[in-house]
């Protein structure tokens, strides 16, 4: 019986009483993971979202889930079925990947939850996407390493990038529109490596290629950002770097000249608009746009903060 | 003297080995989902309880494929990593045009390869278990790299669709036929173990190798088969993993061995070998699927809840050792010392 | 001439480095019990495994009812109806007595085992052998007796004729000491054959037909029990003649350095009492299983102790810990010295040095490597230790100058007290001899020496006084001018009587 009690006092002190509010509606956002704080700033701008609906008298509840242990497809599956177990009328997902979870998806729409797409979409038609063109972006990038090589007076040499995983649409994107930046250029980009957003493997990576006697790197999320970062100030030289998405650890970076500049996603606009959208769709309102350029903002040492 | 006939059956049950475990860790498992009906009663709905099902049913099979092998007295490493290898190497076949069956076929004929090297490494090269699997983990996590130059699949396709839904979307009279899978496994693996001369072979290794090599028992193939049986099973949960996401995915199946120990542990199967009952792995696997779901239901924030199973696995286990302390079977070495203490 | 259970004629083994039988014969007729003796290495335990089917044999027969048996296994042994049950019992804890008694003969109906079927027949067994133990029982639960108790059943219930006990009674109290006696009576009776290994002669009045005696891995004599007596047993055990010469020394024996009292340190260390004096070397004799080599390391510090004090030149010291041991002058040479006495895979220089690091380092505790080389240096030349040079691994050196080594560590900060356990086991005639030196340039070196030994002309060779164990105490002391091979294996023998004549 003492262990009975020891486990129920234990859940108790650790858990916060669910609310059992009924009628309003509910919102479930499921994140990749909740490592970046890229999501947490999701997060954030769906509860600001949420609060700021509550004083014009839309009550949601609002839960948020993600895989305990990293991006994991069927955790992520399992997180959504949960949601809808739990009845969830709306799921704000940023998919981990395109096609695993479409199934599910579909099982669910067809019962009548309705989705939208945070940061990345899946290959399965929802009612909208809010999320970085990340193609344009990683152009951006592109671009803005080109002209600091250019500026410098480099014009020829290897470039390394350093993403995710072959998988994450996002990401693939990016280097997608990164190498677009380059055609037509002397400079060699060579085969891309994967750090799975983790920063310490992608700092690894990093310092392989600047051995290698690369002149620029790329980092295609946050993590993989902090790699580059950390490799080049760890190195010295004249090595360029410029990265994705923005953190404090980036943005130091930026300001001791170990990074040129980075791409910040605007995750909170992604969190708050999409928040909004939600409230319209389960108003029964039709969304204008289907797809919602949440953009990019250029931060390097003359803006970062 | 023949008492056994008068004997009450439940006392039957709570000597058998590692059984009295059971008993305690379900009344936990009760008392767990009562507390989280509490907190959220979405948990009790017909549609939580489905999904619930069918989320306890991967942690079900690969318990069992770790209990097989825990009972003799050694352990596998390399479940996750098969699983992954599955998963990858049926996907990959079915991206090139194969029958979805045929396919499952081929990859669980490898998965029991892998089983066969487990089995030689250990019990006939005579390799600590720890590090052969450890061995065969890494390999297989390659193999299923490899297989598709080291990308993930595409999508298995529409042909598939039968597939997918026998393993894991179909409904069959209500619930998931992954339930039914599961329940299956366990229904023959469980005769096995219980019913059958190989069964009782299981135990008698994990309990004493010397003395089951001195009455006869060919320990080689014992060994074998407990890890065949370990790789059969994480091939099934590999396939299921293909079919729930519909492609092949490198890192499937990663921690699963670890997963598939706390099961068989929370259930009552020895580390040390011999001892433990396969529905105690049930047990075992249903806490671990309750504690994600009532979790996640009851809106507990994600950074805690993998101290929070820990602390409850703790204490499940913790609490067996209190409560069945005074029934160990005693070793030698005390027996011995009981009755020169006798003597005196 | 009534036919034979099993005849072994001429069979001889041999180990690398020691022949373990040679040329032995033993034969087992139905209806009797056949007690094997000998001491410690007689080879008993080597033949009746090569009649089990254990061991195979280098040469020699082995008949079975009459007929030859090439290339016997377990197996096979098994099948011809030959049973042994070891002294450290083969069970499997966590399976039931039934599931204990089938173990590799299951009883299995369409693919199912026949519980209902193995329960009743492991429940028909026990009841003939008047044991009342539940065939459901775990066998972990059981206590020690029973589990014997069940080897037995479970051999029987193989058809065994031909039982082989190895040391049963040692772990049993009176009472089942009985019951154990009555079931072997029994199947006498039943027309079974028994082979009974046993130390403990005096138990052997209640049960023992005849006798078979080895001694040095040769067949010595069979006799019947009536016909013979205690005291020619053990002479035929012993009654070696002693061909090798030992080095001794003699010295006057001074004041007493070395005492121990009252230690006590379980089972087989009890209310031991012993005293080394200046110039003297002090033997301990005894069977395997005694109690010597726990008593050594209960003095050492390396067991905890329950109770017992230790003086050495007239101060009592406090030892918890070889630590304090050590420091205190008194050290142990171990039986296992690549174990226990070496750091193999370490330099003969690290090894000397390890336990003298006090002495080798300054204040800030930097070891001084000159120190440490002349150190090494030193042992070496002292103890003639032959090597390479000092850098070489201990593993590479022979036996003799391993043990060396060892003594050499200890020599290094002027011990005052050594205790040797099995000083020259492993090691060969010449560098025995030098061992021998060694501890006698120590006695006049007036540091105390007290050692063990199993060989008995070793010990009768070396020693000034003899002190011998059994079972835990000690049963004599005979100086050396008193002690011979019988009186010390009588002592050795001295178990405490478990049984009452009333049930003889």
């Amino acid at each position: 019986m003492k262990k009975v009690l020891a486990m129920v006092l234990c859940l108790m002190l650790v858990l916060s009483a669910s609310s059992m509010a009924l009628a309003a509606s509910k919102v479930t956002l499921i994140t990749m993971d909740l490592m970046d704080q890229h999501w947490v700033n999701v997060d954030k701008g769906c509860q600001d979202a949420v609060a700021e609906l509550k004083t014009q008298g839309i009550d949601i509840e609002y839960k948020l889930d993600a895989p305990t242990s990293g991006k994991d497809d069927a955790a992520q599956i399992e997180c959504i079925n949960n949601a809808y177990a739990n009845n969830a009328d709306l799921i704000l997902l940023a998919s981990n990947g395109p096609d695993t979870q479409v199934a599910t998806i579909d099982q669910l729409t067809k019962d009548g939850v309705k989705f939208i797409y945070v940061d990345s979409a899946a290959n399965y038609p929802a009612l909208q996407t809010l999320a970085t063109n990340n193609t344009n972006a990683g152009q951006t990038a592109g671009e803005q390493l080109l002209a600091k090589l250019t500026a410098n007076g480099v014009t020829e040499g290897k470039i390394g990038i350093v993403n995710v995983n072959a998988a994450t649409t996002s990401t693939v994107q990016r280097e997608a529109g990164f190498r677009k930046a380059f055609e037509g250029t002397k400079f060699e980009i060579l085969e891309t490596q994967y750090g799975e957003g983790n920063a310490t493997k992608s700092q690894e990576i990093a310092a392989n290629y600047i051995t290698d006697g690369c002149v620029g790197i790329f980092g295609t999320n946050e993590g993989g950002t902090v790699g580059v970062g950390n490799a080049i100030k760890e190195a010295g030289g004249t090595v360029v770097g410029v990265g994705f998405d923005k953190s404090d650890a980036i943005l130091g970076l930026i300001k001791d000249g170990s990074l040129l500049c980075t791409m910040a996603q605007d995750p909170y606009k992604m969190g708050y608009e999409g928040m909004k959208s939600a409230a319209k769709a389960l108003a029964g309102e039709t969304l204008a746009e289907q797809n919602v350029d949440t953009g990019v903002q250029v931060i390097d040492a003359t803006n970062v903060q | 003297m023949q008492s056994s006939q008068k004997r009450n059956p439940l006392k039957r049950i709570l000597t058998v080995r590692g059984a009295g475990q059971v008993i305690t860790v379900t009344i936990g498992l009760i008392v767990l989902c009562a507390v989280f009906a509490l907190l959220n009663p979405n948990f009790t709905s017909q549609r939580n309880l489905n999904n619930l099902m069918r989320q306890i049913a991967p942690f079900l099979i690969v318990g069992i494929a770790q209990s097989y092998v825990l009972i003799t007295g050694n352990i596998d490493l390399s479940i996750g990593s098969v699983l992954g290898m599955s998963c990858m190497i049926s996907a990959t076949l079915m991206t090139r045009g194969m029958d979805p069956w045929l396919a499952s076929a081929i990859t669980l004929i490898s998965c029991l390869a892998v089983g066969i090297l487990n089995g030689v490494l250990v019990i006939n090269c005579k390799l600590p278990p720890f590090i052969a699997t450890l061995g065969t983990m890494t390999i297989a996590r390659g193999i299923a790299q490899i297989v598709n130059n080291n990308m993930n699949t595409d999508a298995i396709g529409d042909g598939a669709m039968a597939f997918r839904d026998f393993f894991y979307y179909g409904k069959f009279l209500g619930i998931y036929s992954t339930v039914y899978i599961a329940i299956v496994l366990w229904l023959v693996f469980n005769f096995i173990l219980s019913k059958t001369r190989t069964g009782s072979h299981i135990y008698a290794v994990g309990s004493n190798l010397e003395a089951a090599k001195l009455s006869g028992v060919n320990i080689s193939k014992v060994v074998i088969k407990a890890y065949m049986v370990s790789a059969f099973c994480s091939g099934v949960a590999g396939l299921i993993t293909c079919a729930t996401g519909g492609l092949g995915t490198m890192d499937a199946g990663l921690s699963y061995e670890l997963y598939a120990v706390a099961a068989s542990v929370i259930g009552g199967v020895s580390t040390l070998g011999g001892q433990g009952i396969l529905l105690g792995t049930i047990v075992g696997a249903s806490v671990w699927g309750v504690m994600q779901n009532g979790l996640s239901l009851a809106g507990a924030p994600v950074a805690l809840r993998n101290i929070i199973i820990g602390v409850i696995v703790v204490i499940s286990v913790l609490a067996d050792v209190i409560v069945r302390s005074g029934k160990r079977p005693r070793r030698i070495r005390d027996a011995v010392a009981e009755a020169v203490a006798a003597k005196q | 001439m009534q036919e034979y259970l099993v005849e072994l004629q001429g069979v001889s083994k041999s180990f690398p480095g020691v022949q373990a039988l040679d040329h032995v014969q033993l034969n087992l007729q139905a209806g009797e019990v056949l007690a094997l003796l000998g001491e410690n290495g007689a080879g008993k335990s080597t033949l009746m495994k090569i009649l089990s089917g254990i061991y195979p044999k280098d040469e020699g027969v082995t008949r079975v009812y009459g007929n030859a048996v090439e290339n016997m296994t377990p197996q096979k042994a098994r099948e011809l109806g030959i049973a042994i049950i070891h002294q450290e019992l083969n069970m499997c804890q966590h399976l039931t007595v039934a599931e204990n008694i089938f173990l590799g003969r299951e009883i299995v109906r369409g693919g199912r085992l026949a519980r209902r079927e193995m329960n009743a027949a492991a429940g028909e067994v026990l009841r003939h052998l008047n044991i009342d133990i539940d065939p459901e029982t775990i066998v972990g639960d059981l206590q020690l007796s029973k589990q014997q108790m069940v080897e037995i059943a479970k051999a029987l219930s193989t058809n065994a004729k031909v039982l082989i006990m190895d040391e049963p009674t040692s772990a049993l109290t009176a009472k089942e000491i009985n019951d154990l006696f009555t079931i072997i009576r029994k199947l006498r009776a039943e027309g079974h054959g028994i082979i009974y290994i046993s130390h403990r002669l005096e138990e052997l009045q209640y049960i023992a037909d005849r006798v078979t005696i080895l001694r040095d891995g040769q067949y010595i004599t069979t006799m019947n029990y009536r016909d013979t007596s205690l005291r020619e047993i053990i002479s035929y055990m012993v009654g070696r003649e002693i061909k090798e010469k030992f080095p001794r020394v003699d010295c006057e024996p001074g004041d007493v350095i070395f005492e121990v009292k009252n230690l006590n340190a379980g089972r087989l260390v009890r209310d031991i009492n012993l005293s080394v004096r200046q110039g003297e070397i002090v033997g301990i004799a005894g069977l395997m299983g005694a109690g010597r080599t726990e008593t050594t390391r209960a003095i050492f510090g390396v067991d905890p102790k329950v109770s017992g004090e230790i003086w050495l030149r007239g101060q009592h010291v406090n030892i918890r810990r070889p630590e304090d041991s050590i420091r205190a002058g008194i050290v142990l040479v171990p039986e296992d010295r690549k174990r226990d006495g070496l750091c193999v895979k370490l330099s003969i220089k690290d090894n000397i040095a390890l336990p003298n690091l006090d002495i080798l380092c300054n204040r800030l505790t930097v070891v001084n490597r000159r120190k440490k080389g002349t150190m090494t240096d030193q042992t070496v030349h002292d103890l003639r230790i032959k090597l390479p040079n000092a850098d070489v691994d201990a593993a590479s050196l022979s036996g003799g100058n391993q043990q060396k080594v060892v003594v050499g560590k200890w020599l290094a900060r002027h011990s005052k007290m050594v205790l040797f356990d099995e000083p020259t086991r492993g090691i060969d005639v010449a560098a025995k001899v030098e061992i021998y030196n060694l501890m006698n340039e120590l006695k006049r070196q007036g540091i105390g020496v007290l050692f063990v030994s199993s060989e008995m002309p070793e010990i009768l060779g070396i020693s000034d006084r003899i002190v011998v164990m059994c079972d835990g105490r000690i049963t004599g002391e005979l100086p050396i001018g008193e002690a011979t091979q019988e009186k010390i294996m009588d002592l050795a023998t001295r178990f405490e009587s478990k049984i009452n004549h009333a049930t003889a």
